[in-house]
């Protein structure tokens, strides 16, 4: 056996050693990591001029494929190749879902390397990428390539806008849609529609329960990721929201009566569930009579639903019935920290999957919305016409609350209130006011100081 | 008489009690572990259908492939396959090799700072793999390594976990039958080859077995330095198959996908558990 | 069980500590030997443990959001958010919870099924494999699985409780739930470890106490309490030290069950998240690691510490 007093004096110089190795690593270290000095690099925020820069020969292009699109993205570009033959896009798998692409993103970022000239951003990335000087602007692009704007949905271009410049460009746009069971509606003797308000839905939903056998006459969406986006809807209805600019009004007096509105849908009134995974999927199989979800799930749901499904618009509250629809969905950006000519590439590819006859057949092949105004749907709705009825709420959306979408993290920091209050049966009021503080601590640490 | 009844008596409450103290743990263990992945396979031959339903279906209605065949066309699996294969292989020859030459070292060589050396093994077993992600992936990106294989080997092939229980083996060995092979003249180089490692056969194959499973199994470093299918390994392929949207359908997918990263292990331990578990034991009684 | 002991060197004229002076040519050749041997392995690590490990202290000082270029140095003020906000009682909490189920169950679990698999009976070969098994199974296949399984609205284990007129918990959206879910998956990915080292340690006992114990009339259990398991100290030592490490740096089922960490944010799972999920605070990320990193240490200077002392006369 060996004295553990030696051990001691081994483990305590090792220490020591390390220490220094500390010093010395430190001085090592700066070299891979950010610059402290302070001095800005400011290549992002510069209106970068294009005039003169040719398109490279080949760039990546990051996406995740929202919605099943790998095949229609593999579609675009192949036309893409045809029209120009001299620009080759390398469509890569970015990763699962939002968070996973924003991921890789990043920590392409902070290596300065394998960095894409294209990458889909979420509604709630964009704007962290635009404080990290990760992107940069489109005008410089837009001008270059003759890239007009005016045809687009204006509310889908608009998310994109701050600070005076465009950061980003509209493509897997959706909104959340009401879906609901035209065959449970008819056996429960309720009108072939949605509900116009919550409160009507309140009063059809036993009755749906008791025809339809379903599990639930509704589900909601499920948390991770999706609460801060659908539950803008019950706030708006009430009145409240998540803040207002950039004051957080997250325990307001309408946000807690719209959500214990809905904690009591769950544990008082009990016609409504929460979905663990993807509340489209429930609904498809059955288990719920209505649901909120994407827009980007509808071609999925009339895939795999056996019943005939009705499409409406999200229902209002006491306060408002419209506008009560947040949009969302993805759009590209092209990063910051990639040649000129890979960027302008991508701006050119970019160009192309957004003129019109590329966005009605990417909207056909997801149920994402079609972005361009004049895009030619007719075949579209000939074979899905719920799209339509998507379309026609894009009139009454509303842009989402600064708190979720320009506040890193927020979303989550919902999605975990959310949780407490319909799983937990927690108290709604401290919830609230507990995510209040939360949301506040992110602005004032993570937000603030990058606005100047 | 009565010694008869009672010696049967004790025979049949032996035999209950053996029933009950041997066999009926041990099924209960082995179900326990067999169950869920029996489900595993059984769902994956499941279609859409059968999994998002009103009312379970324990079995599947045929032993379709589609899941197989759409798992294998959504992604490249043979691909990943074979990137595993080639990480797994390539990572653990080479991991294991390091760890016998430093574990003699440490053990058989004289130098005199060879337990500080040690100490600064031991700590980089405590180092969580997850703190040298960036640091790393700055490193390997800058070095042209990423979505390649050597990217995904490099940095893990440093072994602490296979020194470790090499040196605690190479300890219990007795010092005589190195001191005859001195003698003969023997060389650090012959004596590691000719005497230490053939005795150490079944303490290596676990090391070499733990340093597969766990190439094999390695996640978050592959995902992070690959973002291209030609290069990735399977179970950040099998992540992939994970879409954001319209999910729930595509569990049969997954659990066709799962089966494929996890047949293989299972296979192999099936083949070699006696090694592993022997081995295993060995170091934990040992060191 | 010596963890620093000094190596038997084969050597018959091993020098004494204090008679290391000057180098021999005998002594130069060992050490050219030991660099020839030992270097490859020992600069790896280096480069790719010690170096990063060096760069994360490093970072943990920097005010630094990931994907930005610049950063500020705040010194400790990373540790200090850390530990005065609700972080810090949140995530020790978390990780504590963890760590003590995860380890107490598979422990525990893990030694009756050894006493299960020590029984004189056949079959034990196959069933000391089978537990094994998940242990040596890939995380995030294990991850999905499992998922599917506890799946509200799909998964067997809804059916079964609904077959009982029972609703399925809500597994991931309750963050309490989704802990308990974890720890579950990860006990049963794991107890087959410490059963067979359990079994190991029970089979290296010597025969003749347990014959001893038995003649005296001692009934199973108390036998067990009062003289199997004291000699099982140092097994169970390794065990609790292993499972400890390897649970507070459990990372694939937790990703894979809970992407959001919503509730099962330990340690290792709140760094992570810190820098790569949502929040993108690449230094405090890095504070929190050097934190667990910590922790770590302590856990394993405290084996160094009581592997002599304690364990061989207990």
């Amino acid at each position: 056996m060996n004295q553990p007093a030696s051990n001691q004096h081994l483990l305590r110089r090792q220490f020591l050693g390390l220490s220094t190795a500390v010093a010395v690593g430190a001085a090592l270290a700066a070299c891979g990591g950010p610059s402290t000095s302070g001095g800005s690099t400011a290549q992002a925020a510069a209106d970068v001029d294009f005039s003169g820069v040719k398109p490279a020969a080949s760039f990546d292009f990051w996406s995740t494929h929202p919605g099943k699109s790998q095949d229609v993205e593999k579609e675009l570009i192949a036309k893409f190749q045809a029209k120009h033959p001299d620009i080759k896009v390398n469509l890569i798998t970015g990763g699962a879902d939002y968070e996973e692409i924003a991921q890789k993103f990043q920590t392409a970022q902070a290596a300065k390397s394998g960095l894409p000239a294209l990458v889909v951003l979420s509604d709630v990335w964009w704007f962290r990428y635009y404080m990290n000087k990760s992107i940069i602007p489109m005008d410089g692009l837009l001008k270059q390539l003759d890239f007009k704007l005016d045809d687009f949905r204006e509310t889908l271009v608009a998310d994109y806008g701050y600070d005076g410049k465009q950061w980003a460009m509209p493509y897997a746009r959706s909104t959340p849609l009401f879906y609901y069971n035209k065959d449970h509606f008819k056996a429960a003797g309720l009108p072939d529609r949605a509900p116009k308000t919550w409160a009507e839905f309140a009063e059809w939903a036993p009755k749906l329960k008791a025809a339809s056998k379903a599990r639930f006459a509704f589900m909601y969406p499920a948390l991770a990721g999706y609460a801060g986006w659908t539950l803008q809807n019950n706030l708006w209805g009430e009145g409240g929201g998540w803040s207002k600019d950039w004051e957080i009004t997250a325990d307001s007096d309408a946000n807690v009566k719209a959500l214990q509105f809905a904690q009591d849908s769950v544990y008082k009134d009990g016609w409504a569930g929460v979905s663990s995974k993807d509340s489209a999927d429930d609904f498809a199989a059955g288990i719920a009579s209505a649901t909120l979800s994407s827009t980007g799930s509808l071609v999925g749901v009339l895939k795999n639903a056996k019943f005939n499904v009705g499409v409406g618009f999200l229902p209002g509250g006491p306060a408002s019935q419209s506008p009560v629809c947040p949009t969302g969905g993805a759009g590209l950006g092209i990063p910051a920290g990639v040649p000129k000519e890979q960027q302008l590439a991508a701006a050119t590819f970019l160009k192309f999957i957004s003129e019109p006859e590329n966005t009605a057949l990417f909207s056909a092949a997801t149920g994402y919305m079609p972005t361009r105004k004049s895009a030619d749907m007719s075949t579209v709705l000939a074979k899905t016409p719920q799209i339509k009825t998507a379309m026609d709420q894009l009139a009454v959306t509303r842009k989402q609350d600064n708190a979720r979408v320009f506040l890193p993290g927020a979303d989550q920091e919902i999605a975990k209130a959310a949780a407490a209050i319909l799983t937990q049966k927690a108290d709604v009021k401290a919830s609230l006011g507990s995510l209040k503080g939360k949301l506040e601590d992110i602005y004032a640490k993570d937000v603030k100081p990058k606005l100047g | 008489m009565s010694t008869l009844t009672e010696n049967r008596a004790f025979t049949r409450k032996n035999f209950a009690a053996t029933l009950a103290g041997g066999y009926v743990p041990l099924i209960l263990a082995t179900l326990v572990v067999f169950l869920p992945l029996l489900w595993m396979v059984l769902s994956s031959f499941k279609q859409p259908g059968e999994i998002v339903t009103t009312e379970l279906k324990f079995l599947p209605e045929s032993l379709n492939l589609d899941n197989y065949r759409e798992a294998m066309t959504t992604v490249p699996f043979g691909q990943f396959f074979l990137n595993s294969v080639i990480v797994t292989a390539v990572g653990s020859t080479i991991k294991v090799t390091l760890a016998i030459l430093t574990a003699y070292a440490l053990v058989f060589v004289d130098f005199p700072y060879k337990n500080a050396v040690f100490v600064l093994i031991l700590v980089a077993l405590m180092v969580p793999a997850q703190v040298s992600i960036l640091p790393n992936y700055i490193l390997i990106a800058g070095l042209g390594g990423k979505n390649t294989l050597w990217g995904i080997i490099l940095p893990g092939l440093g072994t602490a976990f296979g020194t470790f229980l090499l040196r605690q083996h190479f300890l219990t060995l007795p010092g005589s039958i190195l001191e005859a092979a001195e003698l003969d003249g023997a060389g650090h180089w012959r004596r590691l080859w000719r005497i230490v490692v053939p005795v150490s056969v079944p303490s290596i194959a676990t090391v070499g077995l733990v340093t597969v499973v766990s190439e094999w199994n390695d996640y978050i470093w592959p995902l992070i330095i690959t973002d291209r299918p030609e290069s990735m390994t399977l179970p950040v392929g099998l992540t992939l198959l994970q879409n954001s949207e319209s999910n729930g359908a595509g569990w049969g997918i997954l659990m066709a996908g799962a089966v494929l990263v996890i047949l293989p292990v299972l296979v192999i331990f099936a083949m070699l558990q006696r090694y592993i578990v022997a081995g295993l034991t060995q170091g934990s009684v040992t060191g | 069980m010596t963890i620093l002991d000094t190596a038997p060197a084969p050597s018959a004229n091993r020098p004494s500590p204090r008679a290391r002076r000057g180098w021999s040519p005998r002594r130069r050749r060992d050490f050219l030997v030991f660099l020839a041997f030992a270097a490859p392995n020992l600069l790896l690590i280096a480069v790719f443990t010690y170096l990063p490990l060096i760069n994360n202290i490093y970072y943990s000082t920097l005010d630094w959001t990931l994907g930005s270029a610049e950063a500020t140095v705040v010194g400790l003020g990373n540790y200090l958010t850390f530990f005065t906000s609700a972080d810090a009682p949140r995530v020790l909490g978390t990780t504590a919870l963890f760590t003590a189920c995860t380890v107490g169950g598979s422990m525990l679990l893990g030694l009756l099924v050894a006493l299960a698999l020590n029984a004189k009976v056949r079959g034990t070969t196959f069933a000391r494999a089978a537990v094994f098994a998940p242990y040596v199974l890939s995380g995030v296949g294990v991850g999905l699985v499992w998922l599917f399984i506890f799946d509200p609205g799909y998964g067997v284990l809804s059916w079964i409780l609904r077959a009982f007129g029972a609703t399925s918990p809500e597994w991931i959206n309750d963050p309490q739930l989704a802990l308990v879910m974890v720890i579950v998956v990860y006990v049963w990915k794991n107890l087959g470890y410490c059963a067979v080292v359990f079994l190991a340690g029970l089979q290296s006992l010597p025969g003749d106490v347990m014959e001893a114990a038995a003649l005296d009339g001692a009934g199973g259990v108390r036998r067990f309490l009062a003289i199997s398991l004291p000699l099982l100290s140092p097994t169970t030592f390794f065990l609790l030290i292993t499972t400890m490490l390897s649970s507070l740096q459990a990372f694939d089922l937790i990703r894979i069950m809970t992407p959001l960490g919503n509730g099962t944010s330990t340690l290792i799972y709140e760094a992570y998240l810190q820098a790569f999920g949502a929040y993108n605070r690449a230094g405090y990320s890095a504070a929190i690691s050097v934190v667990l990193f910590a922790i770590l240490l302590l856990v394993t200077v405290l084996q160094l510490r009581f592997v002599e002392k304690k364990v061989h006369y207990a």
